[in-house]
């Protein structure tokens, strides 16, 4: 007991000794984190993005004019019938022009010289979540296509599928690029914590003199570099946060055109642990390479 | 106390810093060693208290053998031995009492026992009323005093002493002496390496001489 109550004095006293050594590693992986957690930030909520557009309308098919009531009423008839189908919704051409209005946000009144009919109708189709296949897809597709008024018929498989492998590709880069600030991160706090370790030289020496045990001399600097790499954490969370409210809101909402900020969301509680772990981890890491070589019994 | 049999130190190929030393020193008795720069003494002294492994030869302390003491085993015997430098190895930015406390903090000793046994240590060196000073605020000799008291503090079975006066006037010189006869009195064992002859002279004890790595010399008073 006396002895964790003399290490963590040990600790403390250590930080105050060196305190731009001490903010200069904490800096350095607060910087590190950010950048990641920044990263992160983007591939979580495109991928959410992702998920909500595929679970969104599947099928949309565009008609060259309104249809009269008896026809439209006969075709949502005739596709409800397909199994596979949970719902049809006409969209009538004011309809889509209002929607396309909400959309632009606060540059909407640029439409506002425009005819509300400009947009054509369309016919909704959403398919049960068990249908929700490439191939069930295609084979849809397929019979809608036999009737030839439904020859403007898109559906954004493709385009999420490219985008999804866009995604793909934007983790795996995620990963690599995370992987070497990770290890430049180390290199660089290994070497600030070494530089503290050399300008307590002296005490490493007497304390091995007089019968320190490795973990006794090697203990206080690993939990001070653990420390330092929490509080490195903690910091790029919170510069995460800023970036994300500040920036990364109103930016991506801008790029996808979304009609609300809302709909974007900040790391998730288990990344923000995981986080604050990878700060630790960089921390008491780098400060065990510097104690590898310069603490000899 | 301490056995050394055959001992053989060489830090390159074609120079050795110890050949075929065989020494024997008994329980409380007072040893120099003596001889001139680079003779081997503070090599000998380094191979007692761990700092270096000889290259042959055994040595034993108190019984043990420590020639191939593994690196979690040393510290323990380093805590029954207590060591004082020419340059004094004080921390410069700890104060008196937290250098003298530092060896009883080390072996996790209770803080109020620390405090008796550092204030009686300091006491002994008459230093205790500069507790809360800094080593640089000391003279030379009072700093010696100072790595004096940390070395008995943990009542040693052993104290080593590498060159102690050589950085001090006489009259620091002469109160460094008393203290390490005052140890010896109590029971301590001392083996001090020196070249102050007029030293040796003036307390005459068993004097060990070492010439270029061998020992040459081995008398009583």
């Amino acid at each position: 007991m006396e002895t964790l109550r003399y290490l963590f004095r040990r600790v403390l006293r250590n930080m105050r000794q060196s305190p731009f050594l001490c903010a200069a590693a904490i800096g350095t992986v607060a910087v590190s984190l950010a950048l990641l957690a920044f990263f992160a930030l983007v591939v979580v909520n495109v991928q959410d993005l992702v998920q909500r557009w595929s679970q969104d309308i599947q099928i949309v098919i565009y008609l060259d004019t309104p249809p009269p009531t008896t026809t439209l009423e006969n075709w949502q008839r005739e596709i409800s019938a397909f199994s596979e189908v949970a719902q049809v919704k006409y969209v009538a051409p004011e309809e889509a022009f209002r929607r396309f209005q909400q959309r632009l946000g606060d540059e909407g009144d640029l439409l506002g010289g425009m005819a509300q009919d400009i947009l054509p109708a369309s016919l909704e189709i959403s398919l049960k979540s068990e249908a929700r296949t490439n191939l069930v897809v295609d084979e849809v597709v397929a019979r809608l296509r036999a009737n030839p008024n439904f020859a403007d018929l898109r559906y954004g498989r493709e385009w999420l599928e490219r985008f999804s492998a866009f995604v793909g590709l934007l983790k795996a880069g995620g990963f690599l690029l995370g992987g070497f600030l990770l290890f430049a991160t180390l290199v660089i706090v290994s070497n600030t914590i070494k530089l503290t370790l050399y300008a307590r030289r002296d005490e490493l020496e007497i304390m091995a003199l007089v019968g320190g045990t490795t973990l006794f001399i090697k203990a206080p600097f690993l939990i001070e570099g653990a420390i330092q790499g929490a509080c490195g954490g903690f910091l790029a969370l919170g510069g995460a946060y800023f970036l994300f409210e500040f920036f990364l809101r109103a930016g991506l909402s801008q790029v996808f055109l979304l009609p609300a900020l809302t709909e974007l969301r900040f790391l998730p509680f288990s990344f923000q642990v995981l986080l604050i772990m990878a700060g630790v981890l960089l921390g008491f890491t780098g400060s065990l390479f510097s104690l590898r070589k310069l603490v000899r019994i | 106390m301490i056995q050394l049999f055959n001992i053989n130190k060489a830090y390159q190929k074609d120079s050795a810093a110890l050949r075929d030393i065989t020494l024997r020193v008994p329980k409380g008795e007072f040893v120099f060693i003596t001889g001139p720069s680079g003779a081997g003494k503070s090599t000998l002294l380094k191979l007692l208290y761990c700092a270096e492994k000889p290259s042959r030869g055994q040595i034993l302390i108190n019984g043990q053998n420590v020639t191939r003491l593994s690196a979690n085993k040393i510290p323990y015997l380093r805590r029954r031995l207590g060591v004082v430098f020419q340059d004094f190895k004080l921390l410069p930015r700890r104060t008196i009492f937290e250098n003298v406390a530092f060896p009883l903090e080390v072996q996790g000793r209770k803080r109020y026992e620390v405090s008796k046994k550092v204030y009686q240590a300091l006491q002994h060196v008459r230093l205790e009323h500069k507790l809360q000073r800094y080593p640089l605020e000391l003279s030379g000799g009072e700093q010696q005093r100072v790595a004096i008291a940390r070395a008995l503090v943990i009542d040693p079975l052993i104290l080593l002493a590498d060159e102690p006066t050589g950085n001090l006037d006489q009259e620091s010189t002469w109160g460094v002496m008393e203290l390490f006869k005052d140890a010896n009195a109590r029971g301590t064992t001392v083996l001090m390496a020196t070249h102050d002859r007029e030293l040796i002279h003036s307390f005459p004890r068993r004097v060990v001489t070492l010439e270029e790595g061998r020992l040459t010399g081995d008398h009583q008073p």
